[in-house]
Parts: C-alpha cells; sequence; structure tokens
C-alpha cells in the first residue's frame, strides 16, 4: 500500500510539474455511474448531461487551454463494482478527481476510496441524508436530500392539497424509507395522520395488494417514494383499480420517460423534484435548448444533475488552476455556481445547497410548476 | 377480512403469470435435464421483440404474439442445434455454465440494441376497473389470465396427445431405444427447447402488456421461475401450475395482513420449507432419475 501511495503521489507531482511548466494533454474526470443494471436507464441519463456539459466547455477552449475529458466506469449501483471502477480510475486512469457513484450505498463505499487517495469525490445523485455527515473530507454532493425536500414543501402539500390523512408507500431501501420517514415527520407536525405505511421492493410489478389495502383506508392522499419504473407501474395500478385519490411522491417523477410510461394516470399527479425542464429562468432555457439538440429529447432530473456536476467540478479545476487533488478540493468549497436550476454553494461538510427545487403537477401530459423554491443551507 | 376475497383474487391472477412464466423452464429441465439459466432473458427477448414488432412495425398485438413465437421459435431452435448440441450428455455443469453464459450475452446485447428504457406494449383490451361483487379486476388481467390458461392447455395437449409428444417422452426416457424406432432425436431436442424458448417469450409478451417491460428484467424473472419450479417439482407440468398459484396466493395474503415489503421473502421460505420436506417438491413423479 505504502508503495503505491508513493508512486501515485510521486505521479502527481510529476502531473502538477509538468502543468506548471507547460499545460498540456487533457484533464481527466473520472465518472463512476451505473451504465448496466437495475438503474442503468437513470445511470445513463446522468452521463447523456455530464458529456454536453464537457462538450460545451470544450467547444470554448477547455480549461486553461487544456481540453477536459471523462473517464467512464460501469459501477452497477453496486458497492463493490464502483469500489472496484474507483480503484481502476485513481490508479490506472490517474484521475485527479471522481464523480459519482449513483445509489447512496455506493457512493458510501466509494467514499472510503476517494478518502484513502485523497481525491476529491463529488455525488450529484446519492440523497442519503447521513452521507456528508462522516467527517469525510473529499466528499462533496450536489444532490437534494430528501429532508431537504420535505422541510421545504411539506407546508405547501398539507395546506394547497386540504390533506387530512395520509397513506405512504416507499422502496424497501434506504433512499425509499428515508424519504417516507422525513415526508411522515414533516406532515405530523402539521397535524396530517398517517393512515398506512408500506414498503415494496425493487422491480415489483404488480401492486393489487397494496392496493387492496389502500383502497379499503380511503385517505386523501398517498405519497410514494419510486423511481420512474416502479412508480410508473404503481401509479397505473392505482389507476386500473379505481382509486382517486391525490399523489404526491419524490423520486424521478416529472420526467418526459415517466409521463410516456405512465399515459394517462399520471394526470394530476404532484411531485416535489430538484428540476424539470420547464424550470423558470434563462440559465435553464439555454440548458434545454442545448441538450434538445444534442439528444433530441428534454433534459430530466439526472441529466441535470450529470450536467451541473461536471461544470462544479471544472470550474472549480479553474479556479484551482491546477489538476492537483488537493487544490481542486479546496477549490470546490469555494464553489460559487449558477445552474440551471438556481445556485449551488457547499457548507464546511461538502453538503450542497441553495439551487431551486420545485413542485409539479402533470396536467396535459406536461409539468407544470406549481411552486419553485430555494433550498436553505442546513 | 373483507378484503380476502380481493387478496385471494389478486393472488390467483398472480400465480397463474408465475405458473405461465416458470412453465417454459420446467419443460425444458424435465425433459431435456438442462437447467435453463437464461430462461428471463428468453422471457424479455420475447417482451423486446413484441414491443419492437407492435409500436415500430405497427402490427396489432395478436400479430405480434405471432411473430415472438415464430422469431423465437426459431431462435431455441438454432441455441439448440449450434450450442446446447456441443454439450449434451457430458452432465449438467457444462449445461449450467452455458446457459449463464447465454444469459449474460442475450441481456448484454438486448441493452446494447434496445437500451435501458422501460418498454410499454399496448393491451389489446385496455381499461378501467371491472368490479365483481367487491373483488375488482381488469379486462387486460382476465385477458391475460385467459390466454395463460390457453397457453398452458395447449402445451399439455402437445405432450400428452400429439405422436410429436409422444417422441418428445420417448426421447427423453430413452434416447437410444427413441432412435431405434425411428425417431430423429436431434429434430426433437431442438423442438422441445424450441418449445420451451416459445412459451417463455409469449409469456413475457403477455406480462409486457400487463406491466411493462425492460431489457434488464431477466434476472427477476428467472429467479421467481426458479421458485416455482422448485416448489412444484423440477420438470413437472401440474407442479409448475399449482407452485405457480400457490406462490402467488402466499405472496398476496402475506403483503395483504403481515407486510409488502418483505414479500420476496415468502418465495424462498417456501423452497426452504420444501427442501427440508419435499426434496423433490410436491409433484414429482419419482426420487431418483434414471
Amino acid at each position: 500500500m505504502k508503495f503505491i501511495t508513493l508512486s501515485i503521489s510521486g505521479l502527481l507531482f510529476l502531473n502538477s510539474a509538468a502543468f506548471a511548466a507547460q499545460p498540456s494533454g487533457p484533464i481527466r474526470i473520472g465518472v463512476i455511474q451505473p451504465m448496466t443494471g437495475s438503474v442503468a436507464y437513470n445511470g445513463q441519463a446522468y452521463v447523456r448531461g455530464a458529456k454536453l456539459a464537457v462538450a460545451q466547455r470544450n467547444a470554448t477552449g477547455g480549461i486553461g487551454g487544456r481540453q477536459v475529458e471523462l473517464q467512464i466506469e460501469d459501477g452497477q449501483c453496486q458497492p463493490a463494482n464502483s469500489v472496484n471502477a474507483a480503484e481502476k480510475l485513481i490508479q490506472r486512469n490517474k484521475v485527479p478527481v471522481l464523480a459519482g457513484a449513483f445509489c447512496s450505498s455506493a457512493t458510501a463505499a466509494v467514499m472510503a476510496v476517494a478518502e484513502k487517495y485523497k481525491i476529491p469525490l463529488l455525488s450529484g445523485v446519492s440523497s442519503k441524508a447521513d452521507l456528508t455527515e462522516k467527517g469525510m473530507k473529499y466528499f462533496f454532493r450536489s444532490a437534494e436530500t430528501d429532508r431537504l425536500m420535505a422541510k421545504t414543501f411539506s407546508k405547501i402539500l398539507a395546506g394547497d392539497l386540504k390533506l387530512k390523512t395520509v397513506a405512504y408507500i416507499g422502496v424497501n431501501d434506504d433512499w425509499g424509507r428515508g424519504g417516507v420517514e422525513d415526508f411522515e415527520k414533516y406532515l405530523n407536525e402539521l397535524g396530517v395522520k398517517s393512515v398506512m405505511k408500506e414498503y415494496f421492493d425493487h422491480g415489483t410489478t404488480d401492486y393489487y395488494t397494496l392496493l387492496t389495502k389502500l383502497r379499503a383506508l380511503n385517505p386523501d392522499g398517498v405519497f410514494v417514494a419510486a423511481e420512474t419504473q416502479d412508480g410508473s407501474i404503481l401509479v397505473k395500478q392505482l389507476k386500473e383499480f379505481g382509486i382517486e385519490t391525490k399523489v404526491f411522491g419524490v423520486g424521478s417523477w416529472a420526467t418526459s420517460d415517466f409521463i410516456g410510461l405512465t399515459g394517462e394516470a399520471s394526470e394530476g399527479i404532484y411531485a416535489a423534484v430538484p428540476y424539470v425542464s420547464n424550470m423558470q429562468g434563462d440559465r435553464n432555457r439555454s440548458f434545454v435548448e442545448n441538450y434538445q439538440k444534442q439528444y433530441k429529447q428534454l433534459p430530466g432530473k439526472y441529466d441535470a444533475s450529470g450536467y451541473n456536476s461536471m461544470n462544479i467540478l471544472m470550474q472549480a479545476i479553474e479556479r484551482a488552476g491546477s489538476d492537483e487533488p488537493e487544490k481542486i478540493r479546496d477549490a470546490l468549497h469555494k464553489t460559487d455556481y449558477d445552474a440551471p436550476n438556481g445556485h449551488f454553494r457547499f457548507t464546511e461538510k461538502g453538503e450542497g445547497y441553495g439551487f431551486d427545487t420545485v413542485l409539479v403537477q402533470i396536467q396535459g401530459g406536461k409539468t407544470n410548476v406549481i411552486t419553485q423554491a430555494q433550498t436553505d443551507k442546513p | 377480512m373483507e378484503l380476502l376475497p380481493q387478496y385471494v383474487a389478486n393472488g390467483l391472477v398472480i400465480g397463474s403469470f408465475y405458473a405461465l412464466s416458470a412453465l417454459g423452464l420446467t419443460l425444458i429441465l424435465g425433459l431435456m435435464r438442462v437447467v435453463n439459466f437464461a430462461h428471463g432473458e428468453l422471457y424479455m427477448m420475447g417482451g423486446v421483440i413484441g414491443w419492437w414488432a407492435t409500436t415500430r412495425l405497427g402490427l396489432d398485438f395478436f400479430s405480434g404474439l405471432l411473430l415472438v413465437a415464430v422469431v423465437l421459435g426459431l431462435f431455441g431452435w438454432l441455441i439448440d442445434r449450434f450450442l446446447i448440441e456441443r454439450i449434451r450428455d457430458q452432465g449438467e455443469e457444462p449445461g449450467i455454465l452455458l446457459t449463464i453464459g447465454l444469459s449474460i450475452f442475450l441481456a448484454n446485447t438486448a441493452l446494447l440494441l434496445v437500451g435501458t428504457a422501460p418498454l410499454k406494449i399496448e393491451s389489446p383490451l385496455a381499461g378501467g376497473p371491472i368490479f365483481l361483487g367487491s373483488v375488482v379486476l381488469t379486462k387486460a388481467r382476465l385477458f391475460a389470465v385467459a390466454v395463460s390458461i390457453v397457453l398452458m392447455i395447449a402445451t399439455y395437449l402437445v405432450i400428452q396427445r400429439t405422436r410429436l409428444g409422444r417422441a418428445m417422452r420417448a426421447t427423453f426416457q430413452d434416447p437410444m431405444a427413441a432412435k431405434l424406432v425411428g425417431i430423429k432425436t436431434a429434430n426433437i431436442y431442438a423442438g422441445t427447447f424450441a418449445m420451451g424458448t416459445v412459451i417463455a417469450s409469449l409469456s413475457g409478451m403477455l406480462l409486457g402488456s400487463i406491466y411493462s417491460t425492460q431489457v434488464s428484467i431477466g434476472g427477476l424473472v428467472s429467479m421467481k421461475a426458479f421458485v416455482v419450479v422448485i416448489l412444484g417439482g423440477m420438470g413437472s407440468f401440474a407442479g409448475a401450475i399449482v407452485g405457480g398459484l400457490l406462490l402467488g396466493l402466499a405472496e398476496a395474503l402475506w403483503g395483504g395482513y403481515v407486510a409488502t415489503g418483505w414479500v420476496d421473502i415468502i418465495g424462498f421460505v417456501l423452497v426452504i420449507l420444501t427442501l427440508l420436506f419435499r426434496p423433490y417438491g410436491l409433484f414429482a413423479k419419482r426420487a431418483e432419475r434414471a
């Protein structure tokens, strides 16, 4: 191990020496995302956004005359594979900075590797609240946590939708359980009673059992924490089953894919999301325009997250004036990034804040922004 | 208790889907002694090709189903002639390695060609709920259950009542004697694998119209199918059906009265109990194979 660390620091030294003397060669950014497996769909959206950001940057001269190059590895949302990917990117590809991984459990595993090699790691997706509470010095997060979302939107939900009783349904993992707990806590404080709390496993296709319970309880509203695939099937079956209640949720709900998959059943659903393509502001308008030009579709939450992550990293490298990991980390703390969806900064713990989140309602196959709210410093 | 009829109805519907999706696996296992780990991927191919036929070629649902049957039948035939042929009579391990390799190959090829997005197949019978007393069902589900039953009966009749079926059973009881009486056993092997593939792919398309399909679904389908097959007895036709219904009912009742969060536990608990008390499954015809 000592040998590896020595040789790595030696290489870094060589790198920086070369940089100081004459900037040459591309600047590499390591990306770990699920490119295969159950959330590959979302991981690939992140990579599309990331590639767009890098292409834009390179078209205007890169960073200090050097081009930026993405090194993408498949972490499959699994801790073991993501750690392998991180080791490979750091040791073989010699990346000075990492972005990823997608799932919170995978990110937690990669975090330790990044800490060991003193390489900054930025996650634009993993939302488990305690990731930034582990005392890691090289970890940053530019994603919303569910606690942040729950805090921002509970009052609006309880008031505007006139909810008295709510049923909670979440996917059976850290994220789903966390989302249900957080929303339940904040809604309970506002006097909303919870009548049901149920979880389902990733990849479940049949929700009739769960819906049978739900129909018998007949609550004013249903809170759902689910990703595109699971969520679309759940909502479709909810309508099939003849349940007429207000549905609101977190996850990648307000995307054009979700609406396409769910069809008419998506009408009237509320979703609390960090990004939708029709958010207000000129920066978002130009992002959407460029994205559409490139990919012939509208960007979703994860496309925006990949785009933002890369821009945050590239701006930090520019501020650092070098691709030394240590300097990049220091520069990341000074982040002040104007994103399509608001304004990103980091706390001392590396927690992102200041960006906007939105509550949308799906109407006529489109996401209709109900409110756009800035996240406070946690 | 007033929810019980609904839970039972849910369980029976899911159960018949489980039975159908395990049928191809148990057929190939029972007749050919090949443990087909690529079963879920063949199911996935049915869904993906069905989606492609109905949305890209503009075929209606039934023509799509027919196309899936023809394409995957041919595909299954070729897999047997070119791949499984090479490892025939070499014990079970080469077959396991071969089909695991095949499943990885198929899943990743599909990933490359179709991508990761979930795919929606339009059901020929869309629409809202139907109320039967206090029980809610949908037309699309009743239709899928009906098609499942028809497919199961057809398969049964082919194996039990036709010359082809008799030749199949003869070949797998004693290949040498079958050859001596003039059965072209190579064709029988290929035909059986093709039949298993067709059933797997048809269930893939049918269930894709109820839920949705995606290229990474194979693993989950294989897992449930293996639970059903172990429960019912390896290679037993009736076992697959009873095993499927049992699993569906158990999951629905567990989900209804305990918690939906751990519903996948129930299948494996049933498997462990089966292996402890009836290691050859509920419907195994004989304890040891010749």
